[in-house]
């Protein structure tokens, strides 16, 4: 055996846990058929914490590049993977207490979160072009069928059918440039792309194909963020899904689709000049690029949401907006943009959950997801209600909650880089998002509703509450610890 | 002499009638067939730049791997069309309406 | 007759195998027809690998494609149908708009792809690319061989569960 393999084998334990799981799941679902609901779920969820902790030690490794450059290994990977984790460990800890699941055999479900997390890993870390769509399918494919996990649900199905169909033509364009680039560069190695282009950009030659190349490529980037034009699957997919994996879709393949949007023009599209500052390529302008489709996604989020009745879809237009918020931090191509893609991804991660838990109790008990259906909640359960108001607010961006910050470093980026105009764009679209959020908030508190009997909750429910509010609350008097995480989380490596 | 280019404009062809067929089918069976004539001509790309471009096996590998994720995304895409088939009794894709809004 | 003459012919006809049964799989209203047309464009393909000296490829697109994947889409056509139903037809909408985009598409990437000077690297060898394979998948690409693996296992019990009848 090829000693560098091994060596490499030691930098790779989390996702080698969570393979372990992976694998557990299957047979404990098989082999201990009575006590196989606890059991799995047991499994899955020690599987993702070793993992989790597995990953810390990585913090600190010098740079590089792991299995023959398949993989990169480096602090933006070590934070993604960290964060990834834990979104889906969190996901995994509230799919019990739904009722849409919960009555069905969760070990495939279990099994399906592990193997898409454990892809979502290798898609944030890839830096060769074959592992890239590899992984970005295995994540895609998991998906599409924890979308239709209610098989007999005629939403799920639907919702599921519509992902892929529109899942498969999205990647399949991005596959087409990326064989493009490897045309162009004889290549599939992204740190590599920016050196074989280098004639190219010093004469200009082929940049017609390579902005076809990029474009094709954004396509697969923006379904698995779901930006605008990309969005289209987004909201029925995200209504039609169990409650459970709408939250997870909301927030781990999305980020997942971040970690390498930047890991890919990054390193393979951008000079690096001085330390934390990159300089794109001229003659394809992939910055106006994103900008302009920031602006759309962000505006276009924000607008379709104001008449949306049922509160998944409203969610799920707001997550669109949200991608627009985010994509901002990328256009500034230095750290301080980074950073605040890192900071709004930890707040959005904490408030976004939080916000999809309460609509999961609230159906458990109502079996509704109409707005509607919320009215009279302050005297039904003041504690969902205060909840639910406080994740609004910080999704609003309201100080002092953590939506807040992630927006004041985003919006900051982008003023001390010479896009105000950005900032501003993206400062009246928080106004506008004030207006549907404080519908919910509205409905819960002001207006009177029939059902007048108190809604019980499970001291598990309380907890999970509970873990998703204290972040969102709290964030700020730990703001030097994530100014410092994520400050120290910036480093890609190129090549 | 056959060149790149004979094979760029088969793969072009081929990828263009996949997006055809993608944007006018109603079947959900008969896009996904638009799907794979996407797939194809990548593949098709990746194999004619390895030749005649990269000088490498890169490409073919990367070629394998695509037709690999083909048979798997294949696989589940008829899983969950035959589930709808059974909830609705067609994989027609407007009778899909339920999600609207 | 000249060797390469000879080659083009062998070439041109199965470019236009290709190319048209993949126009037959677009434009026939019969489902059934769409289908074994596909046959015929995968079949086309793996010849044009064969052309380019992807001997392992060409052999892999027989098998996978043809027989496995194109069964697969069979079998959903006539599972989603009933069987005495010969004339299955699939609808179209949106017929000339989608005809414009498709064209437009095919003319910016050809009218591209002809002028932009590709990399030129060492010269293709042209020795079987079997074993050659093989050695990469193990050591290279083995990260990818394995995440591979992953990928099948999820598809598999993704796709059982979903067609399973019986419902908890």
């Amino acid at each position: 055996m090829n000693p560098q393999l091994l060596l490499d084998l030691q930098k790779f334990y989390p996702e080698l846990a969570l393979t372990a799981a992976f694998l557990c799941v299957i047979v404990a679902d098989i082999a201990f058929p009575r006590i196989r609901k606890r059991l799995t779920f047991a499994i899955a969820a020690l599987g993702l914490a070793v993992a989790f902790f597995l990953s810390l030690p990585l913090i600190g490794e010098p740079a590089g590049t792991i299995f023959s450059g398949s993989l990169a290994l480096d602090e933006m990977a070590v934070f993604f993977k960290c964060f990834l984790i834990a979104t889906s460990l969190l996901v995994l800890l509230a799919a019990p207490g739904s009722k849409e699941l919960s009555q069905r055999h969760m070990g495939e479900f279990y099994m399906l979160l592990l193997g898409v997390t454990l892809s979502m890993l290798l898609l944030a870390s890839s830096v060769d072009m074959l592992m890239l769509y590899l992984s970005l399918e295995m994540v895609s494919i998991g998906s599409y069928v924890m979308v239709g996990y209610l098989k007999n649900d005629r939403q799920s199905n639907e919702a599921s059918l519509k992902y892929l169909l529109f899942g498969t033509v999205a990647t399949g364009a991005m596959l087409y440039g990326i064989t493009i680039l490897y045309g162009l560069t004889g290549t599939t190695k992204i740190a590599l792309l920016r050196e074989a282009l280098a004639t190219n950009i010093a004469t200009g030659e082929n940049a017609a194909m390579l902005l076809i190349a990029t474009a094709l490529i954004v396509a697969g980037f923006g379904f698995k963020t779901a930006a605008v034009p990309f969005h289209f699957w987004c909201p029925d997919v995200y209504t039609g899904a169990p409650t459970p994996v709408t939250a997870f879709l909301s927030v781990a393949p999305k980020a997942a689709g971040f970690a390498i949007l930047i890991r890919f023009f990054f390193t393979g599209f951008a000079e690096s000049g001085s330390p934390g500052s990159w300089t794109a390529f001229s003659f394809i302008d992939w910055r106006l690029l994103i900008i302009v489709i920031s602006v759309v996604t962000m505006t276009f989020g924000n607008i379709a949401a104001l008449r949306q009745n049922n509160i998944k879809r409203l969610l799920a237009y707001s997550s669109i907006a949200h991608a627009g918020y985010i994509l901002m931090g990328t256009v500034v191509l230095n750290s301080q943009g980074l950073q605040s893609v890192l900071i709004y991804l930890i707040t959005y991660l904490f408030m976004n959950l939080g916000a999809f838990l309460i609509v999961i109790e609230i159906f458990n008990r109502t079996g509704s997801f109409d707005i509607d259906d919320y009215r009279g909640l302050s005297r039904r359960s003041p504690f969902l209600t205060i909840a639910m108001t406080i994740f609004m607010l910080s999704l609003m961006g309201i100080p002092p909650f953590a939506g807040f910050f992630g927006k004041l470093y985003v919006f900051g980026a982008a003023v001390n880089n010479d896009l105000a105009w950005f900032a501003v764009v993206g400062a009246l679209n928080s106004v506008i998002s004030v207006y549907y959020y404080a519908r919910v908030i509205r409905a819960m508190i002001i207006e009177p509703g029939r059902e007048t009997s108190l809604i019980p909750l499970p001291w598990t429910s309380h907890v999970m509450v509970w873990i998703m509010l204290l972040p969102t609350v709290g964030l700020m008097l730990f703001w030097n610890d994530i100014q410092q995480l994520t400050m120290s989380s910036l480093r890609l490596f190129l090549g | 002499m056959i060149g790149l280019g004979h094979f760029l404009v088969i793969s072009a062809a081929l990828f263009s009638l996949g997006i055809m067929c993608v944007l006018t089918r109603k079947n959900a069976v008969n896009v996904l067939m638009g799907v794979e004539l996407i797939l194809n001509s990548a593949n098709i790309n990746l194999v004619a730049f390895s030749k005649f471009s990269a000088g490498n096996m890169s490409g073919q590998i990367f070629a394998i791997f695509i037709i690999v994720i083909a048979a798997a995304e294949a696989a589940v895409a008829l899983a969950i069309v035959l589930s709808m088939y059974r909830i609705i009794k067609s994989v027609d894709l407007d009778r899909a309406d339920t999600l609207k809004g | 007759m000249d060797n390469n003459l000879l080659a083009q012919i062998v070439f041109y006809s199965f470019a236009v195998l290709t190319v048209g049964s993949a126009a037959v799989v677009v434009f026939s209203k019969s489902l059934i027809r769409s289908a074994f047309a596909l046959l015929f464009t995968f079949f086309g393909v793996a010849a044009l690998y064969a052309f380019l000296g992807a001997d392992f490829l060409a052999a892999a697109q027989m098998v996978i494609y043809v027989g496995g994947i194109l069964v697969l889409l069979l079998f959903g056509v006539m599972l989603t149908h009933k069987l005495y139903d010969l004339n299955l037809r699939s609808e179209t909408f949106q017929f000339v708009p989608a005809l414009v985009v498709a064209a437009a598409v095919f003319a910016v990437i050809v009218t591209f792809m002809l002028r932009t000077s590709w990399h030129t690297g060492p010269p293709a060898s042209d020795a079987p690319t079997t074993a050659a394979i093989g050695e990469l998948l193990m050591t290279d690409y083995i990260l990818p061989f394995e995440a591979a693996s992953i990928l099948l296992l999820v598809a598999m019990i993704g796709a059982a569960m979903i067609v399973r009848r019986r419902s908890e």
